[in-house]
């Protein structure tokens, strides 16, 4: 019976939308929107649809795109790949042609393969892996930098703010933080500065005592650690013990409040490289308060990315006059969006050409905030 | 002192004190297995255990606003050192006198469920990130050249010394001159016998693993204090690295748990201050297939007889 009235449920449900679409459909232009509403990473998802779902009733709000509203329809990856190929599959039958997602990396991949095969726009707003532009696609974009430019920026603000006396990398051999601490060293060596020391550390390990002192013997000044907060919070812990007093760096990885837990008063000062609040902005406050005010949760790191996709399509839907892939592709390579991120333009792979992190100073009760450049 | 000399004297240090608490733990080792035989596995979720409760009880303490130091560390000791040697009666309780008798490969696979167990059951009380407590013993000695190096020793490391010894010379002496002590030595000779002779030999080894249990506690404390973090996985590692010391000193002997732990934890902290750090678990464990090859019953293990 339970069963019986589910079907019938789903079968009423689908009337539904088939009739309201029938209904509007010349006056709206349907916007995809795909990522986890449900699984373990269903609260990055969230995130994304509070961003689009904001835009989309802003959009609305002044007016539409050349006339027409802006309509959401929510797939749900369950940020799997195979539900990824499925559900990309199923929004090209379904006839949208503009998709905001997918948000994990891994379902974003195989999907964009469908939707550029299939001449469909997407424009991912959490996905940071580097392998998703570097296929030659003419339809992917983004709204989030990527992973490997924190390295560099990392590398750039050593080199030009900090200009340590005597420097060491540290690693916590794994691919993210190893990788992160590589693209450090490299940044620093063009620049022709090299660290005395570049060491991997055992996550997990509890004691940094032996690792310390050789930092002290090489009276180092300026530590940079590729890894996340556990290691990094005892190493500052122990080093605060030890009377070691050198600057720490590290990336997005140590940015969390436990840091501050662990170290207690020695993350005070700490560097760090993580994407930029932008519900901090200025400019977004409006938007903060339209969020807040529908009982959503504005701070996630993928609202106001996701909320940016959103601008840039309508963007450029407005300035083509068309709703055709290939033709908004094209255009949104070549101009410049004012978004909620900030002005964004492209580069060729449909990457930003400006990275969305920022360096911030961390302090012992667990906040952050810029760091002077 | 030259800037090297006082260099490894730091190092000599740090690897003294890591090795001190390698030490304690693999007594709890090296006890169960001279008397049964056997690996307990579940011994370093009873040292993650010591650490988790001791954390809850200082935390407590001092949120109800006691401020005493040396009371609230005797009594978070005393807490420890009870709720794991509960633990540690009854892992044996359960995971190995029912299976006394059988074939020597069940107890283990029923002992690594127990350890399994035990992680996941932490897990799911306390949640699995770091918990961390602040620093409660701060300060330290600092001597040598400011110029060239200054060697530190903080109270904190002293502190770690001291317990291990008076540990160490309390079980001795437990072992050697107590009546439980001797019914131990008994048992771990040959256990038929003693139970002939009117000792009760489960009681004796539940003792065993009491004992070991409460030593763990200890190190839970003393290292939770030290590093200030805690989380449910530390007993995996923890427990790694002494069952290496225990087999390093020789599995069985207690003097060579002591000894395997701190030529461990020295030998830990020189790979890292000669080599790059990455090397650190390489040499040791080379170290420990090396001993084992010229000595395969440890550097102070009694060499197995054959008993017909």
């Amino acid at each position: 019976m339970k069963q019986f009235s589910k079907t019938l449920l789903s079968i009423g449900t689908a009337l539904a939308i088939l009739g309201s679409a029938a209904a509007v459909q010349a006056e709206t232009i349907k916007i995809a929107l795909a990522g986890p509403s449900t699984g373990p990473v269903a609260q990055y998802g969230d995130m994304q649809k509070i961003g689009v779902m904001a835009a989309i009733d802003d959009i609305n709000k002044a007016g539409g795109v050349n006339g027409m509203q802006l309509e959401g329809v929510i797939y749900d990856d369950a940020c799997d790949p195979k539900q990824a190929v499925a559900v990309a599959n199923k929004i090209v039958n379904d006839g949208i042609t503009h998709v905001v997602g997918h948000l994990c990396s891994s379902s974003t991949e195989p999907a964009a393969d469908v939707y550029e095969e299939e001449g469909v726009l997407m424009i991912t707003a959490a996905s940071t892996s580097p392998s998703i532009t570097e296929k030659g696609h003419q339809l992917i974009f983004r709204t989030i930098g990527l992973d490997s430019l924190q390295g560099s920026m990392a590398a750039d603000y050593i080199a030009n703010t900090v200009k340590p006396k005597t420097l060491a990398i540290i690693h916590d051999k794994q691919q993210y933080g190893e990788g992160l601490a590589q693209t450090v060293k490299d940044g620093l060596e063009a620049k022709g500065i090299s660290a005395v020391m570049f060491e991997g550390v055992t996550p997990g390990d509890k004691d940094f005592s032996a690792l310390i002192a050789k930092l002290k013997k090489e009276n180092v000044d300026f530590v940079y650690y590729g890894g996340y907060h556990p290691e990094l919070g005892l190493i500052l812990r122990q080093s605060a013990e030890k009377s070691f007093n050198a600057q720490f760096m590290g990336p997005e990885g140590i940015v969390n409040a436990d840091l501050a837990k662990i170290a207690g008063d020695a993350t005070e000062g700490v560097l760090a490289t993580a994407p930029k609040s932008f519900d901090q902005n200025p400019e977004n406050k409006a938007r903060v308060e339209a969020i807040t005010a529908k009982g959503e949760d504005p701070s996630g790191p993928f609202v106001f990315t996701a909320y940016a996709a959103v601008q840039v399509m309508s963007d450029a839907i407005k300035a083509v006059g068309d709703t055709d892939p290939a033709k908004l592709a094209d255009y949104i390579r070549k101009n410049e969006f004012d978004t909620s991120i900030g002005k964004v333009t492209y580069d060729e792979k449909g990457d930003l050409t400006e990275s969305t992190f920022l360096v911030y100073s961390l302090h012992k009760d667990g906040s952050k905030t810029p760091a002077a450049q | 002192m030259s800037e090297a000399s006082l260099y490894f004297l730091q190092q000599l240090i740090n690897g003294l004190t890591i090795g001190s608490t390698y030490a304690l733990i693999a007594i709890g080792y090296t006890m169960v297995y001279g008397i049964i035989g056997m690996i307990n596995f579940a011994h370093g979720e009873i040292y993650m255990i010591g650490s988790y409760i001791s954390f809850i009880v200082i935390a407590g303490l001092l949120g109800m606003g006691m401020v005493a130091l040396p009371v609230i560390l005797v009594i978070a000791l005393v807490i420890a050192v009870f709720t794991a040697s509960t633990y540690g009666w009854a892992v044996e309780r359960v995971a190995y006198r029912p299976l006394r008798g059988s074939n020597r490969l069940i107890p283990l696979i029923s002992a690594i469920g127990m350890s399994i167990f035990l992680q996941n059951y932490v897990v799911l009380a306390q949640g699995s990130r770091d918990v961390a407590l602040a620093p409660q013993i701060s300060g330290s000695w600092t001597f040598g050249d400011p110029q060239l190096f200054e060697v530190s020793l903080s109270y904190m490391q002293l502190l770690i010394w001291v317990v291990t010894v008076v540990c160490m010379t309390a079980l001795t002496l437990f072992i050697s001159r107590s009546r439980m002590g001797r019914a131990c030595r008994a048992c771990s000779e040959d256990q038929g016998m003693t139970n002939l002779l009117g000792i009760d030999t489960n009681r004796t080894i539940a003792m065993t693993f009491v004992i070991g249990a409460a030593l763990a506690a200890v190190a839970g404390l003393l290292l939770g204090l030290y590093y200030g973090v805690v989380n449910p996985f530390v007993g995996f590692i923890a427990g790694l690295k002494a069952f290496t010391a225990a087999v390093l000193g020789g599995i069985g002997s207690i003097p060579g748990a002591m000894l395997g732990g701190l030529i461990l934890g020295v030998t830990e902290a020189l790979t890292s201050a000669y080599f790059p750090s990455e090397y650190k678990d390489v040499v040791s464990f080379g170290l420990l297939i090396l001993i084992l090859l010229f000595r395969p019953s440890g550097l102070l293990g009694k060499p197995e007889v054959e008993k017909v």
